[in-house]
C-alpha cells in the first residue's frame, strides 16, 4: 500500500505530464487520488480536480496544443526547474548530475527522455521517498514553484493548481493571485549586471550575480 | 666529527621550513578542492565543433558526465603550422563557448510536432483512408486551407515519430504522383558546416527526383565577380596566410567580429610588420585594429577602388613599367588579349574578344576556334596563346590535347611573349565610348555629373583582316587605361592629374565617397609598392559589407582589378580574401556522390534559390525596378523588355539558368506521353516545347499546376534570417498573416511582364506541406506544418571544413540525441523508409524527364560563342544543351528508395567520379568502402557497400575524395595532367598512401591533401591560397580566355554596361515614398539606408535566442543609428523605434552611437521574431524581423549561361539575393504593445466559454 503522499505526488506528476491518450484515460484515477488526498485542503483538491476535468473535457488535440503552447515554448513556464535557477549557466550540468546521482542513490534509474530536473520526474522520485524528504525538497524549490504557479495564474491556466498543491505539501506560502505582472520596463532592470558582492535576497529565485 | 649519523640517508624531511623560513609543506585535509573538482568533473571528453556557417570550424572539447554535457572548452591540439608561422590554436569564440546551453534549453525542440489544424484533418481522414489517399483528400478539400492560414500562430501538438513520418511520406508520394517529383523541394545551406547532415536530405530528394535549392547565391554570399573573373565559385587564402602578407586592406570585412577565431593571425601579421588598412563606413571593430581607417559612404566603395586603380595604372604601368606587374599581367590576365571595336556612328564601342575563328586560317588552330582568344606577339603579329577554353575540351584525336595550360606558347609550340599595349604599333587612335553611371542622381547618394552618361576616350587601335572584313582591335590593356581616364598623350577627355575631376581620378571619387583624394592615393601607392617589392604579397580581405549590394560585382571587380594589376592573385600572402559563408567543402567530390545520389541516378535536380524564391514568393509581382534603368547608355532601350523576371524566364528557356518546377506538367506524365507517342523522349519534349503544347513552368509560376508543393527545410532558418522579402514569403508562399504594405503591379497599374502569365487574385499558400528539422524553435519552425527535432552538434557524427584553415573537423555524438531528437541522417533515412513502404500502388519504377541547364566545367559550357539567340522567338532552333536546357530521361525505382539511400550505388563503378571537369576511375575506392562499411545482404541494393550510419556516410565522403584519400588525389592530378599536358602529380605524391578516416579526425585535426578541385595547395612550405596552382602549375583559370579577366565580353554584360568594372550607385528600390508622411504617430520620420552586417552576439540567427549572448547584447532586437539622425528624429538611446517601408515593418530598440555614419542604420543579421519583439504600429502584428523590410531584386547579368565561365553551376553562378540598397522610414514608437494582453484576453475568453 502506497503512502498517502506517494499517491498524491504520482497524481500531481501525471497532471503535469503531456496529456496524451494514455494520460487522458487515467484522468478518472488521477482525480480519485486527488479527492482522497488528506494532505490537501478542499479548495486545493477542487482546483486539481477541476484541472483534471478540464483536460478530460477538452478535445484531445485542444488539450495537447494548449499544453505545448504552455510548457514547450519559452522558459517562464518551463517545467525544468534548473531552467529557472541556472538557465544559461554552466552550473546547470553539475546540478543535473547531482540530482541524477540522488535518484541513483535511491535505487531509481532514470528512464525516458526527460532530464532529471523535469518537475514530473522529481515528483515521481519524491513519491518513492518519505514525507520528510518530500517536504525538504519541495521547500527547497518553493520559490520556483511559486514563480511558475503565479505565471500560470496570470495566464489564467488551471495548471496553477499543481504548483499550488505542491507549495501546500511543503508547508510553504502559497500562490499570490495578485502577484503583479512584471511590467516590460522591468526587463532592463532584471537584465542588469549586479554588483559583484551583493548578497542574494532571501526570496530571490536568482542566484547571485546572474540575471534571470 | 662528520655528523654522518645526524643526517638521514634515505629520507628527506619536507616539513622543514624552506625559503628562509617563509615556506613550509603541510599535509592536511584537501576535501575543499572537491568543490572545484565536482564542478569540472567529466567521464569523457569528446571532440566536436559547431555547424553554424560561421566559417570558424573550430575544434572543441565537449565534457560529458553521467550522460550529460556539462561544458565545452577550446581544443589546443592542432598540428603545429610550421617554422616561422604562428599556430592555429586556440580557435573558438564566445558564441561557440555558449553552445551547450542549447542542448537543454527551454527553447529546445524535444518532440516531433504537427500543427493541430492539420493534425485534426489528418487523423480524421486516416480513420477511413490509407495514408496517401488521406493526404490527397486534404489537398483536394478547399476548406483545408485553414491549416495554412494558421501557420505562424502556434497550436502545435506532439506526435509520435511514426505519425510524423507517415504524413511526410504520404505527402511526398502524393505530390510526386499527382504534380511531379520536382514539386518536392528542399532547402539546406552550407554543406561544409555539416556535410553528412546536408547529404541526408539531399540524397533522399535526389533519389525521388526532388529539387534542391541553392543557398550561397540566395544568401548573397556568392560573389558573381569570382565566376566572371576566374571561372571559380570562390577560392580564398586560409587565414594563416594573412601572416605572409606585407599589406592588408580589410575592405567591408569586420575580421575581429565575424572571423573571431582567425583574428589572431591579423594581429600577428601586424607584429610581423604588415601594414593594415580598414575600409568600412562605420567605425567597426576592424577599424580599431588597423593602422588607417578609410570610411567611404556606404555603397560607394567601387568609386574608391576605381580611383586606386587609376593611381596604380598611372604610376606602375604608364609613368614607369614595374617589371613584375608587366610580366604577371602578360602571362596570367586577359590584358594582352584583343577586343574588337564596333563602329557606332562617329564613335567606337568595345565589342567582343577577337577569336581565332575570325581569321581565315584560324591562326593555325581550327578546332573550336570560336572559343580561342587572340593576342599580339612581341613582333606585332596576331597569335593564339595556349589556355583558352577552346583548348579545354578537345575531341578524341584532336591536336589540341595538352594545350590547355598557361605556357607562353602558340599551338605550333612556338614561345610567345604577348604585348600588353599596341600604342607604338597603332594604326589609328579611335574615340571609344564607355558607359558612365556615376552621374546618375540618387536621392540619398552623391553623384558626380560629367555632362552625360557616355565617356569618350582615345584608344590606340590596330587594323586586322578577318573573315568578316577589316576590323579594328585594341588590347584589353589599352582599353582599360582609356576606361580609367588615363592620359597617354593621345588627347581627348582624360585626366591630366589626380586633382582633375574626371572619372576615375582620386579627386573624382572624393565627391562620391567622401574619402580625401590624398588618402586614396596614399593607400593605392603603398599597396602596389608593397606588391612590387614582395612580388605580390598584398591582400584584400573582403566580405558581406561589399557583396550584399545590388551592384556587388562592381564593388568586387574594381578591387579585383587592383589585385590583378599588382600581381597578387595566386601568390602566398596576396590576393582576394573573400570571406562570406562557409563555402569551402574541402572533400567536395566525395561528398557530391553521397549528397546528390550520383551513385544511383544522374543528373540531380538543382535550382538556383534566388530565382526560385523571387518567382514563388511572388516578389516579382511587386517589382518596381525597370530593366531599362540598369542598361548601359550604349545599349538600345527596350531591347530586354521592362520586367526583370522576363529576363530570368528567357535565361531558363535558353538553358542558362535552371527551372523549378521545370515543365508545366508532371514530368512522369510527360515521360509516359512520350512513350505513348513512340517518340524518343528528348525529341518528344523538344517538339512539344516548340509547338507550345508543353510550356516551361517558369512562364506561369502562379498557376497551381506549377506550385512547389512540399518543402523541406533543414540546417536553416529560411523564413527567418534567410528570407529576403519575409512578408512576401508569408503571404504568397505560406498563405498566412503578413505585414506587407505595398501594392502589386496589378493593383497599382504597373507594367506587367511579357513572358509571365498574370493571375488575379494572387496565389496565397502555394505550399501544401512545410517540414522543418531543427533543434530550436526558430522563426522557420514557427511557420512550418511539421517540426522535427534534430540532434544538435554534440549529438551526431558529421564532418565540417572551412575556407579559413586546411583542417577537417568532426562533429561527434558526445551524448545520444536528447529527448526524441534524431540526427538529420536518421530522420531522412526514416522518411525514405516510410516513403518506400507507401509507394507501391502509387509509384513503381517510373521514368522522369529531367531538364538541366548548360553546366560550367562540362564540354557543354562552350555553347553560344557570339550572339544571344532565343528559340522561342524563332531566332534559332531549339537544340537541347546548346540553345536550351539539356533533356534527360531518368529511371527511378521508388519502392527501392530506402534500399538505395542506405547503399552505395553502381554508377560509380561504371561512370567513375570527378568534378570541375576532371574525371577518374573509382572502382578501387568502391571496393575499399565495401570492406570498410560491409555490404548489403539482400534486396535491391544487394552486394553494394552499406551506408547505414552517419559514420558510414562520413567514410564514403572521406574515401572518395582526393582531399582525404591520397590515392584518389594522385589519380585526380594525373587526370588533370592529361588535359594540361603538364605533370601535377608531384603535388600529392608525398601523401599518396594516406587515407584520412573518421576516427582519425576525432583523434586530432588533420590537414587535407592537395587536390585539383581547388586552386591552392597544402604543403609544408606554403599556406593555402587561391590561384596558386594557376600561377605555379600553369593550370588555366576556367574562363573563356583561360586567364583572369578584366574584360567581360558577353553581349548581356556589355549591354548592361559592365564590360569593364566601374562605379554604379545603389539602385532605387522605391519602397519608401509611398508611405512617407502617410502613417503618422506624432513622432518625426527620417529615412535611412538599411544595412544588415554580421553580428557579434550570434551567428546569423543562431545564438540570438541564447541567454548568454542576449545578456552580452541588449536582450532583444536593436538598430544602430547615428547621433545626428537620432537628434533629427527625437530618438534617445534605448528608445523603441519602428522601421518600415512598403515591404513591411520591424520594431527594435535604438542604439545611438557615434560609430554609425549619418544616413544609415545598422541592424545586425539576424534577430529572431520569438525574442522580446513587441507589436508594430504599422502592421498591427508582432514586430517583424530584419527581412521584413527587404525584398530581393535580381540582376540580369547574373542570369547569363552557356558561355564558358558564365555557365550555370549549383551555387556557382546565378541571381543573388542582395538587400543593402534598401531604405526605411525610422521613427520613435508612440506605444509599445507587447500584444500579450490581447492573447491573454482571448485565452481567458476561451476559458470562460469552457466553464460555461
Amino acid at each position: 500500500m502506497r503512502a498517502d503522499h506517494a499517491t498524491l505526488l504520482r497524481a500531481l506528476s501525471a497532471l503535469l505530464a503531456y496529456p496524451d491518450a494514455e494520460l487522458r484515460a487515467a484522468l478518472p484515477e488521477i482525480a480519485a487520488a486527488v479527492r482522497g488526498a488528506s494532505a490537501l485542503d478542499a479548495a486545493a483538491r477542487d482546483d486539481l480536480v477541476a484541472l483534471a476535468e478540464e483536460i478530460a473535457g477538452l478535445d484531445a488535440l485542444e488539450a495537447e496544443t494548449r499544453y505545448v503552447d504552455l510548457f514547450d515554448r519559452g522558459r517562464t513556464t518551463s517545467l525544468n526547474l534548473f531552467e529557472h535557477v541556472h538557465g544559461d549557466g554552466r552550473e546547470r550540468g553539475p546540478a543535473m548530475l547531482e540530482l541524477r546521482q540522488r535518484y541513483l542513490d535511491a535505487g531509481l534509474e532514470p528512464r525516458g527522455g526527460e532530464l532529471p530536473d523535469h518537475l514530473p520526474v522529481l515528483l515521481e522520485y519524491l513519491s518513492c521517498r518519505d514525507e520528510a524528504e518530500m517536504r525538504e525538497m519541495l521547500g527547497d524549490c518553493a520559490h520556483i514553484l511559486r514563480a511558475l504557479g503565479n505565471t500560470l495564474l496570470r495566464r489564467g491556466s488551471r495548471y496553477a493548481a499543481v504548483p499550488a498543491a505542491l507549495l501546500a505539501l511543503a508547508d510553504a506560502p502559497g500562490l499570490d493571485p495578485d502577484a503583479p505582472t512584471p511590467p516590460p520596463e522591468d526587463i532592463d532592470r532584471t537584465w542588469e549586471e549586479r554588483p559583484a558582492f551583493e548578497a542574494p535576497m532571501p526570496d530571490d529565485p536568482r542566484p547571485p550575480r546572474r540575471a534571470s | 666529527m662528520s655528523h654522518f649519523l645526524d643526517r638521514l640517508r634515505y629520507f628527506s624531511q619536507p616539513r622543514e621550513a624552506f625559503a628562509g623560513g617563509h615556506g613550509e609543506l603541510r599535509t592536511e585535509n584537501r576535501q575543499w578542492e572537491d568543490g572545484y573538482r565536482n564542478r569540472w568533473q567529466h567521464d569523457k571528453i569528446v571532440r566536436s565543433t559547431h555547424g553554424v556557417n560561421c566559417t570558424g570550424s573550430c575544434s572543441w572539447k565537449i565534457y560529458v558526465k553521467g550522460g550529460v554535457v556539462t561544458w565545452e572548452t577550446q581544443q589546443t591540439d592542432y598540428p603545429r603550422t610550421r617554422a616561422g608561422m604562428p599556430n592555429h590554436e586556440p580557435r573558438g569564440c564566445s558564441r561557440g563557448a555558449s553552445y551547450s546551453w542549447y542542448l537543454y534549453s527551454a527553447n529546445r525542440l524535444k518532440y516531433p510536432m504537427v500543427r493541430g489544424h492539420l493534425l485534426r484533418r489528418w487523423r480524421e481522414a486516416r480513420k477511413t483512408m490509407q495514408p496517401v489517399e488521406a493526404w490527397a483528400a486534404i489537398c483536394a478539400d478547399p476548406a483545408a486551407k485553414d491549416y495554412k492560414a494558421a501557420r505562424g500562430l502556434g497550436g502545435f501538438a506532439r506526435v509520435r515519430w511514426d505519425e510524423a513520418l507517415e504524413i511526410i511520406a504520404a505527402a511526398n508520394v502524393h505530390t510526386v504522383k499527382q504534380h511531379g517529383p520536382d514539386r518536392v523541394v528542399g532547402f539546406s545551406p552550407i554543406p561544409a558546416m555539416s556535410m553528412v547532415s546536408y547529404a541526408s536530405g539531399a540524397r533522399y530528394l535526389s533519389l525521388i527526383g526532388g529539387t534542391l535549392l541553392s543557398f550561397y547565391d540566395w544568401y548573397c554570399d556568392l560573389p558573381p565577380s569570382s565566376p566572371q573573373t576566374w571561372g571559380e565559385q570562390t577560392d580564398v587564402p586560409e587565414s594563416a596566410d594573412w601572416y605572409n602578407s606585407g599589406y592588408i586592406i580589410a575592405w567591408g570585412s569586420n575580421v575581429p567580429q565575424t572571423r573571431t577565431p582567425d583574428a589572431h593571425f591579423f594581429v600577428e601579421a601586424r607584429y610581423n610588420g604588415t601594414q593594415v588598412v580598414a575600409i568600412t563606413p562605420d567605425y567597426s571593430e576592424v577599424a580599431k585594429l588597423s593602422d588607417l581607417w578609410l570610411h567611404p559612404k556606404q555603397g560607394t566603395d567601387a568609386a574608391l577602388a576605381m580611383a586606386m586603380g587609376h593611381v596604380i595604372l598611372r604610376e606602375f604601368f604608364l609613368d614607369r613599367q614595374a617589371e613584375y606587374f608587366q610580366d604577371y599581367c602578360r602571362r596570367y590576365t586577359d590584358l594582352p588579349l584583343l577586343v574588337t571595336l564596333r563602329r557606332d556612328g562617329a564613335r567606337w564601342v568595345p565589342d567582343r574578344y577577337l577569336r581565332a575563328s575570325d581569321f581565315a586560317d584560324a591562326l593555325g588552330s581550327p578546332e573550336r576556334a570560336e572559343w580561342k582568344t587572340v593576342g599580339f606577339d612581341a613582333d606585332g603579329k596576331p597569335v593564339v596563346p595556349h589556355g583558352s577554353i577552346g583548348f579545354r575540351w578537345p575531341g578524341k584525336d584532336s591536336a589540341d590535347h595538352g594545350k590547355w595550360n598557361l605556357e607562353q606558347k602558340s599551338p605550333d609550340g612556338r614561345e610567345i611573349a604577348l604585348a600588353l599595349t599596341q600604342i607604338d604599333r597603332r594604326d589609328d587612335v579611335l574615340d571609344v565610348a564607355f558607359p558612365y553611371f556615376g552621374g546618375t542622381p540618387h536621392a540619398h547618394f552623391p553623384h558626380n555629373d560629367q555632362d552625360g552618361d557616355v565617356l569618350l576616350r582615345r584608344v590606340p587601335a590596330r587594323k586586322l583582316q578577318t573573315r568578316g572584313g577589316e576590323v579594328m582591335v585594341a588590347t584589353a590593356f589599352d582599353l582599360l587605361c582609356a576606361h580609367y581616364g588615363l592620359d597617354r598623350g593621345l588627347g581627348g577627355g582624360c585626366a591630366a592629374s589626380y586633382a582633375d575631376d574626371v572619372p576615375y581620378t582620386p579627386a573624382w571619387q572624393q565627391a562620391i565617397t567622401g574619402v580625401p583624394a590624398e588618402q586614396a592615393i596614399a593607400v593605392a601607392r603603398a599597396f602596389a609598392s608593397n606588391a612590387e617589392k614582395t612580388r605580390g604579397r598584398s591582400m584584400v580581405i573582403i566580405g558581406a559589407g561589399m557583396n550584399h549590394w545590388f551592384h556587388q560585382d562592381m564593388n568586387y571587380r574594381s578591387i579585383i582589378n587592383i589585385l590583378m594589376l599588382c600581381g597578387t592573385v595566386g601568390i602566398s600572402g596576396g590576393g582576394w580574401a573573400h570571406y562570406v559563408g562557409q563555402e569551402k567543402l574541402r572533400p567536395q567530390t566525395g561528398w557530391t556522390v553521397l549528397a546528390f545520389a550520383l551513385d544511383w541516378v544522374r543528373p540531380p535536380r538543382q535550382m538556383n534559390g534566388t530565382s526560385f524564391f523571387y518567382a514563388h514568393s511572388d516578389q516579382w509581382r511587386y517589382e518596381k525596378l525597370d530593366v531599362d534603368e540598369l542598361l548601359s547608355p550604349l545599349a538600345p532601350r527596350g531591347k530586354y523588355g521592362r520586367a526583370l523576371i522576363d529576363c530570368n524566364v528567357r535565361a531558363e528557356r535558353m538553358g542558362w539558368l535552371p527551372s523549378a518546377p521545370q515543365l508545366g506538367r508532371n514530368p512522369l506524365e510527360v515521360a509516359r506521353a512520350a512513350e505513348r507517342s513512340g517518340m524518343n523522349p528528348k525529341d518528344y519534349v523538344v517538339t512539344a516545347l516548340k509547338s507550345g503544347d508543353l510550356r516551361l513552368a517558369c512562364e506561369d509560376p502562379d498557376n497551381p499546376a506549377n506550385f512547389p508543393r512540399n518543402l523541406f527545410i533543414w540546417r536553416s532558418n529560411l523564413f527567418g534570417s534567410s528570407g529576403k522579402g519575409h512578408e512576401y514569403f508569408l503571404r504568397h508562399f505560406l498563405g498566412t498573416r503578413h505585414g506587407l504594405q505595398g501594392k502589386d503591379l496589378g493593383e497599382d497599374g504597373g507594367h506587367k511582364p511579357e513572358e509571365v502569365a498574370w493571375h488575379t487574385p494572387a496565389p496565397e499558400g502555394k505550399l501544401d506541406l512545410v517540414v522543418t528539422l531543427d533543434f530550436r524553435m526558430s522563426t522557420s519552425c514557427l511557420y512550418s506544418d511539421v517540426v522535427l527535432p534534430t540532434a544538435s552538434w554534440y549529438e551526431k557524427n558529421d564532418l565540417n571544413t572551412s575556407d579559413m584553415h586546411p583542417f577537417i573537423h568532426p562533429l561527434s555524438a558526445a551524448v545520444d540525441p536528447v529527448y526524441e531528437s534524431k540526427s538529420d541522417w536518421e530522420i531522412f533515412k526514416a522518411i525514405a523508409k516510410r516513403f518506400s513502404e507507401l509507394a507501391p500502388g502509387h509509384l513503381g519504377v517510373e521514368r522522369d524527364v529531367v531538364l538541366t541547364p548548360i553546366l560550367h566545367d562540362t564540354p557543354g559550357e562552350i555553347a553560344q560563342p557570339f550572339e544571344v539567340r532565343d528559340w522561342k522567338k524563332g531566332e534559332c532552333d531549339l537544340v537541347p544543351g546548346v540553345t536550351a536546357p539539356n533533356i534527360t530521361l531518368v529511371e527511378r525505382d521508388y519502392p527501392a528508395t530506402y534500399a538505395r539511400f542506405t547503399a552505395l550505388g553502381p554508377l560509380l563503378d561504371k561512370l567513375g567520379n570527378g568534378g570541375k571537369g576532371i574525371a577518374w576511375n573509382t572502382e578501387e575506392e568502391v571496393h575499399g568502402l565495401a570492406e570498410l562499411n560491409y555490404t548489403v545482404a539482400d534486396g535491391p541494393a544487394k552486394g553494394r557497400p552499406r551506408i547505414d550510419s552517419d559514420i558510414d556516410a562520413a567514410e564514403v565522403i572521406l574515401h572518395l575524395a582526393p582531399e582525404t584519400n591520397g590515392h584518389v588525389a594522385v589519380k585526380a592530378w594525373a587526370a588533370l595532367s592529361k588535359i594540361t599536358g603538364r605533370d601535377h602529380t608531384h603535388l600529392a605524391r608525398a601523401r599518396e598512401d594516406e587515407k584520412i578516416r573518421f576516427r582519425d579526425i576525432q583523434a586530432q585535426p588533420r590537414k587535407i591533401i592537395s587536390s585539383p578541385t581547388w586552386s591552392g595547395i597544402e604543403s609544408e612550405h606554403v599556406s593555402y591560397n587561391a590561384g596558386y596552382t594557376n600561377v605555379h602549375e600553369l593550370i588555366p583559370w576556367r574562363t573563356l580566355s583561360g586567364r583572369q579577366q578584366f574584360y567581360q565580353d558577353h553581349p548581356w554584360l556589355r549591354d548592361f554596361g559592365e564590360g569593364f568594372a566601374l562605379y554604379r550607385p545603389p539602385i532605387d528600390t522605391r519602397t519608401v515614398a509611398p508611405l512617407a508622411g502617410k502613417r503618422g504617430n506624432g513622432h518625426p520620420e527620417i529615412v535611412l539606408n538599411f544595412i544588415t552586417p554580421h553580428q557579434k552576439w550570434g551567428i546569423h540567427s543562431t545564438y540570438t535566442d541564447n541567454l548568454i549572448m542576449l545578456t552580452l547584447s541588449r536582450g532583444g532586437p536593436i538598430v544602430w543609428i547615428s547621433e545626428v539622425d537620432a537628434r533629427r528624429a527625437g530618438i534617445a538611446d534605448n528608445d523603441w523605434i519602428e522601421l518600415y517601408n512598403v515591404n513591411g515593418a520591424l520594431t527594435a530598440r535604438a542604439v545611438v552611437s557615434q560609430r554609425v555614419h549619418e544616413g544609415m542604420c545598422l541592424m545586425y543579421h539576424a534577430q529572431e521574431k520569438i525574442v522580446n519583439v513587441p507589436g508594430s504600429e504599422i502592421t498591427g502584428m508582432r514586430g517583424g524581423i530584419h527581412n521584413s523590410v527587404t525584398r530581393a531584386v535580381i540582376k540580369p547579368t547574373h542570369m547569363i549561361g552557356g558561355y564558358a565561365q558564365l555557365s550555370y553551376g549549383f551555387n556557382y553562378y546565378g541571381t543573388v539575393g542582395s538587400n543593402r540598397d534598401e531604405f526605411v522610414i525610422v521613427r520613435k514608437m508612440a506605444k509599445v504593445d507587447w500584444m500579450d494582453r490581447a492573447q491573454r484576453a482571448a485565452r481567458e475568453a476561451q476559458l470562460h466559454a469552457h466553464r460555461a
